[in-house]
């Protein structure tokens, strides 16, 4: 069993935005997280490339039609400095295509942004975003999903996050 | 011990989740096997040799054709049972043919 580092949020990485399109909104945390010394200044391009090549939707209506979707965006691991989830809630849903068929678009309200500069490290960041996704009680989720305060976000990401067993 | 290769586009994420899950739970099913996970541009002709199935998530292009088993494997990154279940059994199911 691997303890769950509850240092994946921070506080103040966490986003709402108005953007209206995937790059404008990758822009925006983008930038922000370069001057806050998270990510490498070429972050923001290869999250792009990477999104164009192999987009990361995930098409939430297999867990529960009543979800939103949501995206799991990130680059290789050489772009980032750290390892952690970066929570954007999206006021306008944005399209991306589907991470497991990528012909299919899907309009997605959540991104979970994934800095990852570790990947055989101790637990599996996506396996934990899945479990949160599919574990979580469907009433407290969509309560989530439905907030535009960055505090409640990262409260409720940090209680939840941790109660998830691996 | 069964060799399998798997690929994602960062090399950072779907890849290593699906690895850890196929031998996990082959393990569990009683076989021995190793999964590589990749970036898929740095998925080469050289690096199939020996791999005996491909567990693509994307439906990617490698650039090239490859002739053995490919097992769609993007819906266990959803670790709900009913998703995954289906792709470990096709998965054992080649298991078995290459046993054979």
């Amino acid at each position: 069993m691997n303890s769950i580092d509850v240092s994946l949020f921070d506080s103040d990485i966490v986003y709402v935005s108005k953007a209206n399109s995937r790059r404008e909104v990758f822009k925006e945390v983008s930038d922000d997280l370069f001057k806050r010394g998270y990510v490498k200044e070429s972050f923001l391009d290869n999250l792009n490339t990477r999104e164009d090549a192999y987009p990361t939707g995930v098409d939430m209506t297999p867990v529960s039609t009543d979800y939103p979707n949501v995206a799991i965006p990130h680059t290789e691991a050489n772009f980032v400095y750290k390892r952690k989830i970066v929570p954007v809630k999206l006021e306008n849903p944005i399209q991306f295509h589907n991470m497991i068929d990528p012909s299919q678009k899907i309009e997605v309200e959540f991104l979970f942004m994934i800095l990852n500069n570790d990947p055989e490290g101790q637990a599996n960041v996506l396996a934990e975003i899945m479990d949160f996704l599919t574990q979580t009680p469907k009433e407290k989720l969509l309560e989530f999903f439905g907030s535009d305060s960055k505090t409640d976000i990262f409260n409720f990401l940090e209680n939840n996050f941790t109660k998830v067993s691996n | 011990m069964i060799k399998m290769l798997t690929a994602c586009g960062a090399g950072v994420n779907s890849s290593h989740q699906i690895k850890d899950a196929v031998e996990a739970e082959m393990k569990n099913r009683g076989y021995d096997v190793s999964v590589d996970a990749e970036m898929i541009k740095d998925v080469t002709p050289e690096m199939m040799k020996g791999v005996q199935v491909f567990l693509p998530i994307n439906k990617p292009d490698l650039g090239f054709d490859i002739d053995i088993p490919e097992i769609d494997a993007g819906a266990i990154l959803y670790r709900m049972p009913a998703m995954a279940q289906p792709v470990y059994d096709k998965i054992e199911t080649e298991i078995k043919k290459i046993q054979a």
